[in-house]
């Protein structure tokens, strides 16, 4: 039994080896898995007034990844922003960049960090699928189905 | 002698402790009559009670007095605000639909614009209605408008419009509950949770 799993062992070393070699020779293909986005939701609203993009965005890379902008042929116009409470007075302010560390999600969540979604293209229904495109610092920006909710969803 | 002398004392003792069981149960008694202990913010006696001239969803000109006889919750905002102002709306629902059914249409929502001039009238009955049957849309002249925001101690700010002429506006994000009568009662703020707003609220269809 246990020269058997000595046996097995020495070839699986040499394969994980061989994984890192080809992974670091290969950065764009190890960088495409690293980024996770998850609960990706936007919440419709009546008439012609802007729309709030909530997600998770996890970094399982090494590297810290910076968040630059967003866009969609959904909306006219897609910008990041983020949400502010100061003794009971609420306030907007677009973001520029945002980074997002290895190992530290970011939440776009409700009262915080949202995208943006001004001058829909069309109508947008309530569980229908929209692509909203995430934009980074020096590397390729990733495709995003966004499920349409309820306005009353929180 | 001995005996009788050691009995009185005994039965001043339970004549004392009678006093205090009574005095006691008085004093339970009046804590029962002064106002929940809320469990959001108590603005009992703080903020003034409901009062208000603006222009309803339907281009009518209102008071608070059409609005009084249901437990009201009241919050500024504006319908370009994609963020705070739905969540803020979505709470208020999905705590109304944690009532019981027929308590449901006992309770009043409303909007105040403090953006006026991108919401009309029509702008926000489209808007209100997303959020349920409760929610009423006002809206008006920014005379009457500040007339109510002064009132409650709260301030708005338009920012620098961009490129496109579109622009932010800074607001409370307090919501103010009045009872039936329009009487100030309690206030939630960003950090209040659904439920600390529901057993609130539920306070308010019961007593007030």
């Amino acid at each position: 039994m246990t020269q058997r799993i000595h046996r097995k062992g020495f070839p699986a070393t040499a394969a994980m080896l061989l994984a890192t070699l080809v992974g670091g020779v290969l950065p764009l293909s190890a960088q495409a898995a690293d980024l996770e986005v998850s609960d990706a939701r936007m919440r419709v609203l009546p008439g012609d007034t802007p729309a709030a993009g909530y997600f998770r965005l996890d970094n399982n890379g090494s590297r810290t990844v910076v968040l630059v902008g967003a866009e969609s042929e959904a909306f006219g116009r897609v910008e990041l922003h983020r949400s502010m409470s100061d003794e009971g007075m609420a306030s907007m302010e677009a973001v520029d960049r945002l980074e997002v560390p290895a190992g530290e999600p970011i939440e776009f969540a409700p009262q915080g960090y949202h995208l943006m979604l001004m001058q829909a293209v069309g109508e947008i229904a309530v569980g229908d699928r929209v692509e909203i495109t995430l934009q980074f610092e020096q590397r390729e920006s990733l495709s995003v189905e966004f499920e349409a909710v309820p306005p009353t969803s929180m | 002698m001995v005996f009788p002398v050691s009995a009185t004392p005994g039965r001043a003792d339970r004549h004392t402790a009678c006093r205090l069981v009574t005095l006691l149960f008085v004093m339970l008694m009046m804590v029962g009559c002064v106002d929940r202990n809320w469990e959001t913010n108590d603005i009992t006696d703080v903020m003034p009670d409901l009062e208000f001239d603006l222009v309803d969803e339907n281009g009518q000109d209102v008071s608070a007095q059409d609005y009084s006889g249901k437990p009201t919750f009241m919050f500024f905002g504006f319908t370009h605000c994609p963020d705070v102002c739905p969540t803020t709306l979505a709470k208020l629902s999905a705590a109304i639909k944690q009532l019981d059914k027929e308590q449901r249409d006992d309770v009043r929502v409303l909007f105040v614009s403090v953006d006026p001039g991108r919401d009309t009238p029509q702008v926000m009955k489209q808007y209100t209605e997303a959020f349920g049957p409760q929610f009423i849309g006002l809206t008006g002249k920014r005379k009457q408008i500040d007339a109510l925001t002064n009132r409650y101690r709260v301030t708005y700010e338009y920012g620098e419009p961009d490129e496109q002429g579109d622009y932010s506006v800074t607001h409370s994000s307090s919501v103010f509950a009045f009872n039936r009568q329009g009487e100030a009662r309690f206030m939630a703020s960003d950090f209040d949770s659904i439920e600390s707003i529901v057993g609130d609220l539920e306070y308010l269809l019961k007593h007030g």
